[in-house]
């Protein structure tokens, strides 16, 4: 996790001022990949703990409060667990649409820990917000395989 | 008879069996999210501070050299694909486009400095004045008081009391301050449209000549006026006002010792009188607020 916030902050960073947030696409694909292995329990949790080492290292490189990321990819993921509980992880719509409710939450979650009340919301929506999202559902399919393949055997 | 080919292959795959998330997991979930907010409060309050910059100072070498690699592949992206041969063609054509950048910045100047010699030579050449040109480097921003930085100072062989001319397309050179003060490389020139200057001037009018004090007026709402005139000396609208030098003349250990005589500085707009005296609000030749590049007379040959 480290090693992916790192490069998530230097590689991924695009000249305008977006990266591509490749931790939270990363453990809402391992969290998907948990909910349809053998001991759900198990996988969830470890995901879990990757979203805090992961959100903690983007807080460090990112200089805002510690806690911070680690919270919204925290909330981003159990949210994806909940909804995902009951449904068949199969195709790849189920992976774009965890990724996109998890970007929307962990945008809002962020926009509300850092910027508090200083935003104005539909212009933040319309300007930050939406092509986070869009960035971020670029490469959701390749590191979802790629991650299904590095844990094809703790699965 | 019973075709097996057609039965359904039973389903194993790991996927489709759908189990009941724990409660565990989701308890584990809120547990790390309170953490994290304990770690908002605790680092909002600064008590994570040495932690966190002891973590960030051992990443800080790891990230910069990963944004240098960033950097490297960006510039890679940006350059032109192809034959190295191209790639070098781009550099050599890159370093030839910055050579002729310096050179014709260095030519620009070289046409501005040109500009303010020929300037500078004619009026040299109606004047019996050695000037040393100067560019104007700061206007003061207070409204307050008028008052101009200069570009040069006392290793120039400025000195306190020395007349500043300028001179504005299709107008004459005019008087537009003194030098108040000067540095080594810079000096502060009052304007003569500030309340504080007050030089002698002369009016020249029909053969004859009046003196006065010219006095600045910025801060009364105008420009400049001729103060303490005798009323029986003839002053008309549209007369020209120059320089009395009268500090000179009278040979006063003063700054404004320095000021030649002759300097035109602007003509009459409106004459009134008081009592034995008359006053004459004046328009200067040059205005000094329009003014970017100045002359600083050094002295005057005899």
């Amino acid at each position: 996790m480290l090693v992916l916030a790192l490069v998530q902050v230097t590689l991924l960073s695009t000249p305008l001022g977006f990266s591509v947030p490749l931790v939270l696409i990363v453990v809402i694909s391992g969290a998907l990949l948990s909910m349809g292995a053998a001991f759900p329990d198990v996988g969830v949790q470890r995901v879990l703990r990757w979203a805090l080492y992961g959100g903690l290292t983007l807080d460090i490189l990112a200089a805002t409060y510690l806690g911070t990321h680690a919270l919204a990819l925290l909330t981003a993921t159990l949210v994806v667990v909940v909804l995902a509980r009951r449904i068949r992880i199969e195709g790849i719509m189920i992976p774009l649409l965890a990724v996109l409710i998890a970007s929307v939450i962990y945008e809002l979650v962020l926009a509300l820990l850092i910027n508090r009340g200083m935003i104005e919301w539909s212009t933040y929506a319309l300007l930050i917000m939406l092509p986070s999202i869009l960035i971020t559902l670029i490469p959701t399919l390749p590191i979802f395989f790629l991650v299904r393949w590095l844990l094809r055997n703790q699965l | 008879m019973h075709d097996l080919l057609n039965d359904k292959p039973i389903k194993l795959r790991r996927s489709q069996i759908r189990l009941p998330l724990g409660l565990r997991s989701l308890l584990v979930g809120l547990f790390l999210c309170g953490l994290a907010v304990l770690l908002i409060a605790l680092d909002g309050q600064g008590k994570l501070g040495s932690a966190r910059a002891f973590v960030q100072q051992g990443l800080a070498p790891v990230a910069q050299v990963l944004t240098g690699i960033r950097g490297q592949v960006d510039a890679f992206a940006m350059a032109p694909f192809g034959d190295a041969a191209i790639q070098a063609r781009l550099q050599e054509l890159e370093r030839e486009n910055s050579r002729l950048a310096d050179q014709l910045l260095r030519l620009e100047q070289a046409q501005v400095e040109n500009v303010f010699l020929r300037q500078q030579l004619q009026i040299q050449r109606e004047h019996p004045w050695t000037l040393l040109g100067a560019e104007v480097t700061v206007r003061s921003p207070d409204a307050g008081r008028r008052v101009i930085v200069i570009a040069r100072g006392t290793r120039d062989g400025l000195a306190p009391g020395m007349a500043v001319i300028s001179q504005l397309p299709g107008g004459p050179t005019a008087l537009i301050g003194i030098v108040e003060a000067a540095g080594p490389r810079t000096a502060e020139v009052l304007l003569i449209t500030d309340i504080s200057s007050q030089i002698s001037a002369r009016v020249m009018n029909e053969g004859r000549s009046a003196l006065g004090m010219m006095q600045g007026q910025w801060q009364n709402g105008s420009r400049l006026r001729l103060n303490q005139v005798d009323r029986g000396l003839p002053l008309k609208q549209g007369a020209s006002v120059m320089t009395a030098g009268m500090t000179a003349a009278l040979n006063l250990p003063l700054d404004l010792a320095s000021v030649p005589s002759n300097i035109p500085v602007g003509v009459i707009e409106e004459v009134r009188t008081a009592e034995n005296y008359q006053y004459a609000d004046l328009r200067p030749f040059v205005d000094p607020d329009q003014v970017r590049y100045v002359w600083v007379i050094l002295n005057q040959d005899d």
